[in-house]
């Protein structure tokens, strides 16, 4: 597996083992993109800070807590709202952002003070919510604020709250990831065991590295209730404050995003004996696994299978329609550091696209070892690319759609290439049976679409044609199909409703005896 | 022994495509994991009965029991080789995917002593 280089990386000598070509008789011995490094200087990268890890992929989610930055305004607004983990509580983590709102004067003379003010302000703002979480920030890291002692001071004054510390500024780590381990191993250590949980079930799990977004946890909350499995808490994406102290007590770890999450996992098992379960939520097969998996573990296989079996019959035809539409095109998976190992191979097997590259923004290297594992040979891993890299590899690659996050798709749309959102999603949720079918819908939609093929013509440069009418999707997709596919009876496109979440929260669920 | 070298890489193929339990983050949580998941999929590709009285055993063998199913699916030799062969498949396996996963592995944070 031969180390790729970039042209426009050659100034960067360092740059050449972040990427590797998959060979045909390559294994995960021969190379391996370096990870989890420092940004290179003079390399533009696409990612996040250790701040923005903690706060915003795994903090923020949590539904029923005030979510305070001790810092700039700046850190906060630019962590909000740009992912949709919605919630079933009205979205009262998404509709209001807190701040200490940091000044050069608090930097001088301490801002320990600012923040008890801000702290009780937020909480008389808002009397229904008595929890928090707060951020530190580079700003308030460097002054050494002591965060702990302030929120401490706050709760012994209201009983009634409670709050918890993250101490994660931007530079504690080489990236987003640095602030995922934080948050995790301080969430365990401060919070974890401090409430008695609350069993309902005989079988008892914590769904962990799942951010709900655009209601993927909802998604999968319903099957587990569908098997009559409780879910103790979320870590975190529609997760409550109070649920999620109260992890100690579930009988099993089901894991989603490794990347964000597998740390509170393992020191779940170590410490309280719980063990980790990895799961795949996209995609028909590796989702059926799972559940079957998860259905044995508690000796329930049984209420699994009628799952498996009534969503699949729902659904697949409708998975059918656009894997023939869709077979051959190529992509690039390009997300932040799960989605190309989750989606490397299902994507291939189940919608027949052709995966030419994957990158993670800040991966480790156990995730480019599992995501080139489940891509098919020939394909370009990059670690960390930056901005040119990544326009190179599309000049190259020539892909029919990549999948990625706004500032990379905003990118790519520049030089024509359709981009899905990878991380916030378009037309979400994409887990579960219904969601695998929105997300082939979504890309169908990229590709094909009427306005983007538009895009291809240059007006000052291109003659017009004015002859040929317009041309809709289906005519595009269509015109290498056969009759038989086209005008099967057995495929049929997406038929499901445009708000699949807020139905699920109406339903009700079978009783199962304890 | 080319015969068993194709046996092995295409049990390891499937594995390396369709699971996630050989890529925990420390050398030897993945030893352990190669371990015990691979030894209860022979047994019960064997017939044997799996210990999994402890949640610990029970997750190590519904993943065990998801390859078993799978390879007598998807490779249909296996049900023409007896148990003696399929145990020295499986501790061949074990041997590579050691080697693939840790033994040979380039990831650097294998032996990060912290999780």
């Amino acid at each position: 597996m031969p180390y790729h280089e970039f042209d426009c990386s050659k100034c960067i000598p360092e740059r050449k083992k972040h990427a590797v070509d998959k060979g045909p008789e390559d294994d995960l011995t021969k190379a391996l993109p370096l990870g989890y490094l420092n940004t290179i200087p003079g390399s533009i990268s696409e990612r996040g800070c250790a701040y923005c890890g903690a706060k915003h992929v795994i903090g923020t989610p949590m539904k029923d807590v005030i979510h305070i930055s001790h810092g700039p305004v700046g850190c906060t607004y630019d962590t909000w709202q740009t992912k949709r983990y919605i919630s079933d509580n009205d979205n009262f983590q998404l509709k209001a952002t807190f701040a200490t709102d940091v000044k050069e004067k608090h930097i001088v003379f301490g801002a320990e003070k600012l923040l008890k003010q801000n702290i009780i302000e937020a909480f008389r703002a808002y009397p229904d919510i008595k929890r928090m979480t707060i951020y530190q920030t580079c700003a308030t890291a460097l002054i050494g604020d002591d965060i702990d002692a302030i929120a401490q001071e706050v709760m012994d004054e209201m009983p009634d709250v409670d709050i918890f510390v993250c101490n994660s500024p931007g530079f504690a780590g080489p990236s987003q990831s640095g602030g995922h381990h934080k948050i995790n191993i301080a969430w365990i250590n401060n919070k974890v065991g401090t409430v008695e949980p609350k069993i309902t079930s005989d079988y008892v799990i914590n769904y962990v590295g799942e951010y709900n977004i655009q209601g993927d946890q909802e998604v999968m909350q319903d099957y587990f209730r569908r098997m009559g499995i409780q879910i103790l808490s979320t870590f975190t994406g529609n997760g409550s404050y109070d649920e999620l102290r109260s992890m100690h007590g579930a009988h099993l770890n089901v894991l989603e995003c490794a990347r964000s999450a597998e740390y509170i996992c393992n020191e779940l098992r170590v410490r309280y004996g719980i063990p980790r379960l990895d799961i795949d939520g996209f995609g028909f097969e590796p989702l059926s696994s799972s559940l079957l998996k998860i259905g044995r573990f508690f000796g329930i296989e049984d209420r699994a299978q009628k799952i498996i079996d009534e969503e699949t019959a729902r659904w697949k035809p409708e998975l059918d329609w656009y894997k023939e539409r869709l077979m051959g095109k190529r992509v690039c998976i390009w997300p932040g550091g799960s989605k190309l190992w989750h989606w490397a191979n299902v994507i291939h097997e189940e919608m027949g696209v052709k995966v030419v590259s994957v990158y993670t923004k800040f991966g480790h290297q156990g995730d480019m070892e599992k995501g080139i594992a489940r891509c098919e040979q020939g394909a370009l891993a990059i670690d960390d690319p930056n901005e040119l890299e990544s326009l190179e590899a599309m000049y190259k690659l020539k892909p029919d759609v990549i999948f990625t996050g706004k500032r990379p798709g905003e990118v790519a749309k520049k030089i024509r290439v359709p981009y899905l959102n990878a991380h916030a999603y378009h037309n979400g949720p994409y887990k579960g049976y219904e969601g695998w079918v929105r997300f082939a819908r979504d890309i169908y939609n990229a590709i094909y679409s009427p306005i983007h093929q538009l895009s291809y013509l240059d007006i000052s440069r291109d003659d017009i044609p004015g002859d040929g009418g317009f041309r809709t999707q289906r005519m595009i997709s269509d015109v290498n199909l056969s009759q038989e596919v086209r005008t099967s009876k057995n495929l049929r496109e997406y038929t499901g409703k445009y708000d699949t979440i807020s139905p699920l929260r109406e339903k009700t669920y079978p009783e199962f005896n304890k | 022994m080319a015969d068993m070298n194709d046996k092995i890489a295409q049990l390891e193929n499937f594995i390396m495509k369709k699971c996630l339990w050989q890529f925990h983050s420390r050398a030897w949580d993945r030893k352990n994991q190669n371990e015990n998941i691979l030894r209860m999929t022979g047994e019960l590709l064997c017939g044997e009965t799996v210990n999994t009285d402890s949640p610990t055993d029970r997750c190590y063998w519904v993943d065990a029991a998801y390859l078993a199913d799978s390879f007598r699916e998807k490779f249909d030799w296996l049900a023409s080789m007896s148990n003696k062969e399929i145990k020295a498949l499986f501790v061949a396996l074990k041997e590579r995917m050691d080697f693939v996963t840790v033994d040979g592995s380039l990831n650097a944070e294998l032996t990060d002593p912290r999780y």
